[in-house]
C-alpha cells in the first residue's frame, strides 16, 4: 500500500481504541442493568405489585366571561363527578375481557348511583382504545347522596374514585346563548394521540359562538399527577404533578342590560337583532328568538334535548344575527339614494313623480305600497314615505353599478369578520351570479327589485346594523367586534383590544346631510313611517322596512327596521327584523322605539 | 457457471462471528416484536407486526450476501451517486413527505399502498461511506482539507434531517463522523476541540432552557431565551423531561417510568416470554413498545440473563466489525469498518441507555431487533460492507505487523 507505516499504525491503533471503548461502554449498561435487575429488584417489583401509580388529570379552569360593565356571563362551578381508571381494571386475555369487567362495575355502581351510567358500551371500549390512560367519566355533577353513598363503600370498588370537576354555568341564561354558544366534549386529533398531547387537553372545548371562537384562550392547559394508591383507592403518596394552568378571561362588548332589554322586544316573535356602537364598532347587544338554555348543554347535554333542538323547525339554534339571510326590504333605499347623489342622476331638489306603479317594460310594472302614488316628490319625501317608483327610477337610470358599488360599500354580501363563527355572506347578486344561477342575464327589472329591496339580495341583521352605523358616523365602517379585553396573567389586567376601522367611504357629507334629513323624519315627522318608534324629547333616524317572502297567496311579510340616535351625536345604531310582520312600520316600530326610550331615557339625557 | 461458484465461494471467507451473532440478534427481534404486539388482537391490525419484520430481515439478508460478494473497493465510482441519491431522497421528503405526529420523516413507497420508507436511515448509511472514501484518499491529507471537506459532506444531509424535523437521528450522525476522522489519523487537539465545543453547546442549550427558570427569570424572559435556542417546543420538552423528570409525569415521563419498571421487574430470570405484564398489560405504551422501547420488553421477559445476552451478541457483533477494520486491506476498507462500528454502537447505546433512564427520550431505534424496515435496511447493508471489507482481508499479516498488533 502507498500510505505510510506510521499513518497505517496510528490508524489501527485508533480503531482498536474506538472498538474496546464501545466494548466498554456496552460493558457499563450491563453494570447498571445488574444493579437494576438483581441488586434492586425488590424496589422495581413493588412497584409493579402496587401498579397502582394513578395518573390524575387536573382538568384546567375554563376562563370566564364578562360583559363592558364586568357583569358575570360565564363562568366554572364546582362539582364532582365518579370516574373509573381502567388501567387498573384491565383483564388479562384479550380487551373484551376488560370490557366485560368494566361493564360489571359500572352496572353495579348503577344501584349505587340510582341513575344509568353515562357511557355505554360502545363508548367505553372506544375509551380503552383512543385514551386508555385517562379517567373513564361514569357519572357527572353528583348530588351529595351519591357522594356519601359510593364513600360507604369505596373498598369494594378499587379503580374507581371521585374527583372534582369544574363546570360551565351561565348565570344568566339563556341571555346572549347565540353569542356565548357552549361547550361540548372535545374530540383530540389524531396527532395528539400519537404525541401524548391528549393528557392535557381539555376535555371539553367551545362548540359555538365565542365559546367556540374564543377557545384556545378560554380552555386553559390541563395538569396532571402521579399518586400511588393501594388496592382498596387510598392514596398512600403523591409522587409528582404539573399543575393546571387556568384560561384566559375575556371581557365582551356586550351590554347585558341592553341585551336582555332587546331579547325582551323579540320575547313573542322570531327574528333578530343587533346594536352596535357606531362609534367604534362594538356589538352592545346581539339577540336572535327563538332562544334555547345553554346550560342545558353543561355537563353534558341529553341526546333527547340535543334532538329535539335539532329537529325544532323554529332552528333555535341558529343565530339568526348573523346566520339568517333576508331581503332587506326598504331599508335598503338610502343606499340607493346616496349612489344616485353622488353619481348625479339627481340633486336633493330633483322632483320625480309617483304615479303609484313603476313599468319596467313592455306589460311589466311595480306598485308603490300606495296604490293612489305620493305624486311629486324630492328625495327627503321620498325617503319619509319609502316610495318605491321614486328609488327604482333612479336606481335604473344610474345603472345596477351604482347600486353594487354603494351595496360593496357596505359590505353587503361579504362577511363581517365578527368574531364569531358561522357567519353568512348573505347574498349580493350580479350578472356573474345570475348568469351562473339562473343561466340568463341580469335585466333591469332585476335592478328594480333591488332597489327595493327584494329581489334577490339577502343580508343579514348584523350586516344591516353595520350599514346603520355607517350612516350615523359619515360612512366609516368599524369593524364589528365581541371581544374587547383578554385577560393578561402576567399583568393581571385586562388587556384592550383596540377598535379596528376597515374602511372610510368618504360619503360627501353634504349629500350624506340629505339623506340623514330624510332618514330623520322616517321617525319625527307626523305621516313618516316610522312614527311609532318616535320616543318624545329625543330625536331620532331610521327606515322601515316590508319584505314579501315566499309564495304571494301566503301573503308572509318580514318587517324590518334600521335606526340610529340620538339624531346629533349617535351612539346606537340598530337592526332589527321580525319574522311574519305585519310590517316594518307596524311591527317593528313600536319595539324599536321602547328599546330606545330605555336606552336614551336611562342615560338621562 | 464457473465464475458464479468462485464468487461464492468467497462466502466460505466471511466473518462468521458477525453473520452468528447477526442471525440470533435477528431472531431476538422476531420474538419479542412479537411479544411487543401480541395482544392487539381485537383490533387485528399489528399482530402481524414480526411477520412484516421477517420480510425485511430477509430483504435485509439479500442486500448484506449482495454486498458481501461485491468488491468494495468497486464501490468508490458510485460513493458520490449514493449520496446525491440520498440528498435527493431528503429534500423529497421535505416536499411531499408523510406527516406523521407533526413531522414529515416518510417517503410513501410508490405501488405499495400504506407502505413508507425513511431516507434518513438510508442518508446515515451513504455519509458512512462517503466520509469513509473521502478519508480514504491515498496520500496524506491536511489536517484543514480534512476538516473541511468532512464537514461539507456531513452538513447538508444532518441539515435536511434537522428540518424534518428529526433532531435525534440528525444529532446521532456527529459523533460518528467525529470517530471516522480520529480513525483517520485526525491530530488529537482537532479531536478534541469539537467534542469540547459540542459538549459547551449542549451545555448552553441546556442551560438556556433551565437556568432562567432557576433565577426565577420573569416567564416571559425565560420563554425568549429558551426561544432562542431555535429548538421547537416538544424538543425543549424533551430535554427539559430529562432533566426535571417530573415536568410531564402521564405522557414521557411515563414511558420512562414504565420502562425502567419493565426492566427493574424483570430480575435475573426473567417473567418469561409473553408473561411480562408491564409489556402484555399495555403499560409500556403500545406505539413504542415493538421499536424504540423493545429492549424494555426483552429485560422485563427474559430479565437480566437475556439483557446480557443480548449486550454480549452486539459486543461480539462490534468487536467483528472492529476485526474486519484491523484487517481491512487498505485505508477506505478500514474507515467503512469503523463507520459501521461507530453508527451501530451509537444507536445500540443511546437506545439502550434509553431504555434505562441514562440517556434522554430521543427516539432511535435499536439495529438488528427494533420494529421498522429502513433501519433494517440500512443495517444490513452496513454489515454487507463489513464483510466485504473482511473477505478481502489481508490473509497472512506480515510477521512485522503482527509483532506489533497480536494475531487478530
Amino acid at each position: 500500500m502507498i500510505y505510510s507505516y506510521h499513518e497505517e499504525k496510528r490508524q489501527r491503533r485508533r480503531v482498536m481504541m474506538l472498538t474496546a471503548l464501545s466494548l466498554v461502554m456496552l460493558g457499563s449498561l450491563a453494570v447498571t442493568l445488574f444493579g437494576m435487575q438483581v441488586r434492586q429488584r425488590d424496589h422495581y417489583e413493588g412497584s409493579l405489585s402496587r401498579q397502582s401509580i394513578r395518573r390524575v388529570r387536573m382538568p384546567a379552569q375554563r376562563g370566564r366571561i364578562f360583559d363592558r360593565n364586568g357583569r358575570l356571563i360565564a363562568h366554572n362551578r364546582p362539582s364532582y363527578e365518579l370516574v373509573l381508571y381502567l388501567e387498573e381494571l384491565r383483564r388479562p386475555g384479550p380487551w373484551a375481557n376488560t370490557v366485560r369487567e368494566v361493564m360489571s362495575v359500572l352496572d353495579d355502581l348503577t344501584v349505587l348511583m340510582g341513575e344509568p351510567a353515562l357511557p355505554d358500551e360502545d363508548r367505553v371500549r372506544a375509551h380503552i382504545h383512543q385514551r386508555l390512560p385517562l379517567p373513564l367519566v361514569a357519572w357527572r355533577d353528583l348530588n351529595p347522596r351519591q357522594m356519601a353513598r359510593f364513600a360507604e363503600r369505596r373498598r369494594d370498588f378499587a379503580g374507581v374514585d371521585i374527583q372534582p370537576a369544574p363546570i360551565r354555568d351561565y348565570p344568566l341564561s339563556p341571555a346572549a346563548c347565540h353569542v356565548l354558544g357552549y361547550v361540548g366534549r372535545a374530540d383530540p386529533a389524531q396527532d395528539d394521540k400519537e404525541t401524548g398531547r391528549a393528557f392535557y387537553l381539555p376535555e371539553f372545548e367551545g362548540k359555538a359562538g365565542i365559546e367556540a371562537q374564543y377557545d384556545e384562550l378560554l380552555r386553559g392547559k390541563a395538569g396532571g399527577r402521579l399518586i400511588r394508591v393501594d388496592a382498596a383507592g387510598y392514596r398512600w403518596e403523591d409522587m409528582s404533578e404539573r399543575p393546571a394552568v387556568a384560561g384566559s378571561d375575556i371581557q365582551l362588548t356586550l351590554d347585558m342590560l341592553i341585551q336582555q332589554l332587546v331579547e325582551h322586544e323579540l320575547a313573542d316573535v322570531q327574528g333578530a337583532a343587533v346594536v352596535l356602537d357606531p362609534r367604534n364598532g362594538d356589538v352592545l347587544a346581539m339577540a336572535s328568538s327563538p332562544n334555547y338554555d345553554h346550560n342545558r348543554f353543561v355537563p353534558v347535554i341529553l341526546t333527547s334535548d340535543w334532538e329535539a333542538l335539532r329537529r325544532d323547525e323554529r332552528s333555535p339554534m341558529l343565530n339568526r344575527a348573523i346566520a339568517g339571510r333576508y331581503p332587506p326590504a326598504s331599508t335598503v333605499k338610502p343606499l340607493v339614494a346616496i349612489g344616485a347623489l353622488i353619481n348625479g342622476i339627481m340633486d336633493a331638489g330633483t322632483r320625480i313623480e309617483c304615479t303609484g306603479s313603476y313599468n319596467i317594460g313592455p306589460g311589466a310594472s311595480i306598485r308603490c305600497w300606495r296604490r293612489q302614488g305620493h305624486g311629486m316628490l324630492v328625495l327627503q319625501d321620498a325617503l319619509k314615505h319609502s316610495c318605491n317608483p321614486f328609488f327604482i327610477d333612479i336606481a335604473i337610470r344610474g345603472g345596477y353599478g351604482m347600486l353594487l358599488h354603494q351595496a360593496a360599500a357596505v359590505g353587503l354580501g361579504r362577511r363581517t369578520g365578527i368574531d364569531l363563527p358561522f357567519e353568512s355572506p348573505g347574498l349580493l347578486p350580479d350578472d356573474t351570479w345570475k348568469r351562473r344561477t339562473q343561466g340568463d342575464g341580469w335585466r333591469t327589472g332585476d335592478t328594480a327589485n333591488v332597489a327595493i329591496g327584494q329581489g334577490a339580495l339577502l343580508v343579514t341583521p348584523l350586516q344591516m346594523a353595520l350599514m346603520a352605523s355607517a350612516l350615523a358616523n359619515g360612512g366609516r365602517i368599524w369593524q364589528p367586534r365581541l371581544a374587547m379585553g383578554i385577560w393578561d396573567a402576567d399583568t393581571s389586567s385586562m388587556n384592550r383590544l383596540p377598535p379596528r376601522l376597515i374602511h372610510d367611504i368618504e360619503w360627501p357629507p353634504d349629500m350624506l346631510r340629505t339623506i340623514r334629513y330624510g332618514l330623520r323624519d322616517v321617525v319625527q315627522a307626523r305621516d313618516g313611517t316610522a312614527y311609532r318608534a318616535r320616543v318624545p324629547g329625543f330625536s331620532m333616524a331610521g327606515k322601515t322596512g316590508t319584505a314579501e317572502v315566499g309564495p304571494k297567496h301566503l301573503d308572509r311579510k318580514h318587517g324590518w327596521m334600521i335606526a340610529y340616535a340620538p339624531f346629533e351625536r349617535p351612539r346606537y345604531a340598530v337592526a332589527m327584523v321580525v319574522e311574519d310582520a305585519e310590517s316594518g312600520g307596524i311591527t317593528v316600530a313600536p319595539r324599536i322605539k321602547r328599546l330606545m326610550e330605555h336606552l336614551l331615557v336611562g342615560e338621562g339625557l | 457457471m464457473h465464475a458464479l461458484w468462485m464468487r461464492l465461494r468467497l462466502l466460505a471467507r466471511m466473518n462468521w462471528m458477525l453473520n452468528v451473532s447477526a442471525l440470533l440478534l435477528l431472531a431476538f427481534g422476531f420474538l419479542f416484536v412479537y411479544s411487543a404486539s401480541f395482544l392487539r388482537d381485537d383490533t387485528g391490525q399489528r399482530v402481524m407486526l414480526y411477520q412484516q419484520q421477517i420480510r425485511w430481515a430477509l430483504l435485509g439478508a439479500v442486500t448484506y450476501f449482495g454486498l458481501a460478494l461485491c468488491d468494495y473497493r468497486r464501490f468508490r465510482s458510485v460513493t458520490w451517486w449514493c449520496y446525491v441519491a440520498a440528498l435527493v431522497l431528503l429534500l423529497m421528503v421535505l416536499v411531499s413527505g408523510v406527516r406523521i405526529g407533526g413531522a414529515r420523516r416518510w417517503l410513501s413507497l410508490p405501488g405499495v399502498a400504506g407502505m413508507t420508507f425513511q431516507p434518513s436511515e438510508l442518508a446515515k448509511v451513504a455519509v458512512v461511506i462517503a466520509v469513509a472514501q473521502f478519508l480514504g484518499r491515498a496520500g496524506p491529507l491536511g489536517t484543514g482539507t480534512l476538516l473541511a471537506g468532512v464537514a461539507t459532506i456531513t452538513l447538508p444531509p444532518v441539515a435536511l434531517i434537522v428540518l424534518q424535523p428529526d433532531i435525534g437521528t440528525a444529532a446521532v450522525m456527529l459523533p460518528v463522523v467525529w470517530g471516522m476522522a480520529f480513525a483517520a489519523g485526525l491530530p488529537l487537539r482537532w479531536v478534541l476541540a469539537p467534542a469540547a465545543a459540542g459538549l459547551l453547546l449542549l451545555a448552553i442549550i441546556v442551560g438556556a432552557l433551565v437556568l432562567p427558570d432557576r433565577m426565577s427569570a420573569d416567564p416571559e424572559v425565560s420563554d425568549r431565551i429558551a426561544r432562542m435556542t431555535g429548538l421547537r417546543e416538544y424538543q425543549r420538552e424533551r430535554i427539559l423531561v430529562f432533566v426535571y423528570p417530573d415536568r410531564d409525569p402521564l405522557n414521557r415521563g411515563w414511558s420512562k417510568r414504565q420502562s425502567q419498571i419493565a426492566i427493574g421487574s424483570g430480575g435475573i430470570a426473567g417473567k418469561g416470554f409473553l408473561e411480562g405484564t408491564q409489556n402484555i398489560l399495555g403499560f409500556l405504551p403500545r406505539t413504542v413498545a415493538p421499536t424504540d422501547f423493545i429492549f424494555s420488553v426483552i429485560a422485563e421477559e427474559t430479565g437480566f440473563r437475556g439483557a446480557v445476552t443480548v449486550l454480549s451478541l452486539f459486543s461480539l457483533m462490534l468487536y467483528s466489525i472492529g476485526r474486519a477494520a484491523l484487517r481491512a486491506r487498505d485505508k477506505f476498507g478500514r474507515l467503512l469498518c469503523a463507520g459501521a462500528l461507530l453508527m451501530l454502537f451509537a444507536h445500540i447505546y443511546i437506545n439502550i441507555g434509553m431504555t434505562i433512564g441514562v440517556m434522554p427520550v430521543t427516539g432511535l431505534p435499536l439495529p438488528m431487533i427494533s420494529y421498522g424496515g429502513s433501519f433494517m435496511m440500512g443495517t444490513m447493508a452496513l454489515l454487507g460492507l463489513v464483510q466485504s471489507v473482511y473477505i478481502r482481508r489481508i490473509r497472512f499479516p506480515s510477521a512485522e505487523s503482527r509483532s506489533i498488533l497480536g494475531d487478530w
